[in-house]
């Protein structure tokens, strides 16, 4: 049985081995080393078990950094960087100047007001009116179109097989989520059987 | 007196990257991946897949750099994505193995030829550096996970005791005291080969 007196040290010769021991523990360790062969002896290993686990470390293969660096997508969040924004924003800006121009240009016969660039700006504005009155048309159409189906197959039974579908897929979707989480005691241990 | 070139520390370099200096990536990739390779190596069990994940990894960290909260560690971070994924790595595995010891095939990451330093030369010293190579891999995986993950993470990641706390979410304690059961584990498993 090991003697009381080694006891706070054990942990103590751990964190010296592996750099970890508070400065203020290392004066009371040295003392008991300096009359305790057996804990001395104890370092040694441990620094020994150290080193072991140092020597045994793999050399990375030296393309590792250009592999990585040649596979770097474009993330998401570049794409949000006001650097990268930039440009979008100069063509857009150029675009639109270039749109307002051509339209005041063409817009100026008809209207003798529209010389200055308002006129241009009313027409943009006028094409823009123009284009969402025709997309909101559409989508109402499309959306009264799909009411009356539904309208016409609407029933108790259908709507309470949809409910118990709905249910279905929540109560499917649970499960796979609780699965994914519970991580077994050993992620490894599969591997040994 | 000369004063040596002072390094930026992590998380100056995961702000010039998100100021636009991609370059400054590789310098991360080139501070981590002796740690990371090593970590991954001890988990999968082979070189190849061990390089591969850690380029894997690298690229997942740099896709969510902007997601990185300053106030933890990147290392920590960084650990903790290597994880999650080697886990991922070895639960995908699983099929496959299963598949190939009905075959009656070697099992993937057995029976390969690492390519580990060798300080011992001459036909002696190789055998000596494989047997020993195989030795520290089994003690390592006859460890209880509990110890095995803090174990890897402190010799092959690195990360200081406080980084493991936070990480694993466990006192300080209670990361020392599994870890000098760890090593008090390896330690008398390996004890052949200490006085190497």
């Amino acid at each position: 049985m090991e003697s009381p007196e080694h006891t706070p040290y054990r942990e103590w010769l751990d964190l010296a081995a592996d750099g970890g021991l508070e400065p203020e523990r290392q004066a009371p360790l040295e003392r008991h080393l300096a009359a305790c062969p057996e804990c001395r002896a104890e370092l040694a290993a441990l620094q020994s078990l150290d080193s072991l686990l140092m020597r045994s470390r793999l050399p990375v293969q030296p393309d590792l950094r250009s592999r990585v660096m040649q596979a770097l997508p474009v993330a998401g969040w570049e794409a949000r960087h006001p650097r990268t924004w930039s440009f979008p924003v100069a063509l857009m800006v150029l675009l639109a100047g270039a749109a307002t121009a051509l339209l005041g240009t063409g817009a100026a016969p008809l209207d003798p007001a529209a010389h200055s660039g308002w006129g241009a700006l009313f027409a943009v504005a006028g094409m823009f009116k123009a284009t969402l009155l025709a997309g909101g048309g559409l989508l109402a159409a499309s959306w009264r179109g799909v009411g009356m189906v539904v309208e016409g197959s609407l029933t108790p039974a259908v709507m309470g097989g949809f409910a118990l579908f709905v249910v279905f897929l929540n109560l499917l979707l649970v499960s796979l989520l609780r699965r994914r989480r519970e991580l077994p005691a050993d992620p490894l241990e599969m591997r040994r059987e | 007196m000369t004063r040596g070139v002072e390094q930026p520390t992590d998380e100056e370099l995961v702000a010039a990257v998100l100021a636009g200096d991609r370059e400054r990536f590789g310098d991360l990739v080139e501070r981590y991946q002796a740690r990371l390779v090593n970590y991954l190596f001890r988990l999968l069990r082979n070189p190849d897949d061990a390089h591969d994940l850690a380029q894997e990894v690298l690229v997942k960290v740099y896709q969510a750099l902007d997601r990185f909260d300053p106030q933890f560690r990147f290392s920590t971070w960084l650990f903790r994505i290597a994880q999650n994924s080697a886990i991922d790595q070895i639960r995908r595995r699983r099929f496959r193995l299963v598949s190939l010891s009905a075959e009656g095939g070697e099992r993937e990451g057995e029976g390969h030829d690492w390519d580990l330093p060798a300080p011992e030369r001459g036909p002696y010293g190789e055998l000596r550096n494989r047997e020993r190579g195989d030795a520290i891999q089994e003690a390592i995986d006859s460890l209880p996970w509990e110890y095995r993950e803090l174990i890897l993470l402190r010799h092959m990641g690195e990360l200081p005791y406080e980084e493991i706390a936070r990480m694993k979410g466990m006192p300080l304690g209670t990361v020392k005291n599994k870890l000098f059961r760890g090593r008090q584990m390896l330690k008398e498993k390996l004890e052949d080969f200490l006085s190497d």
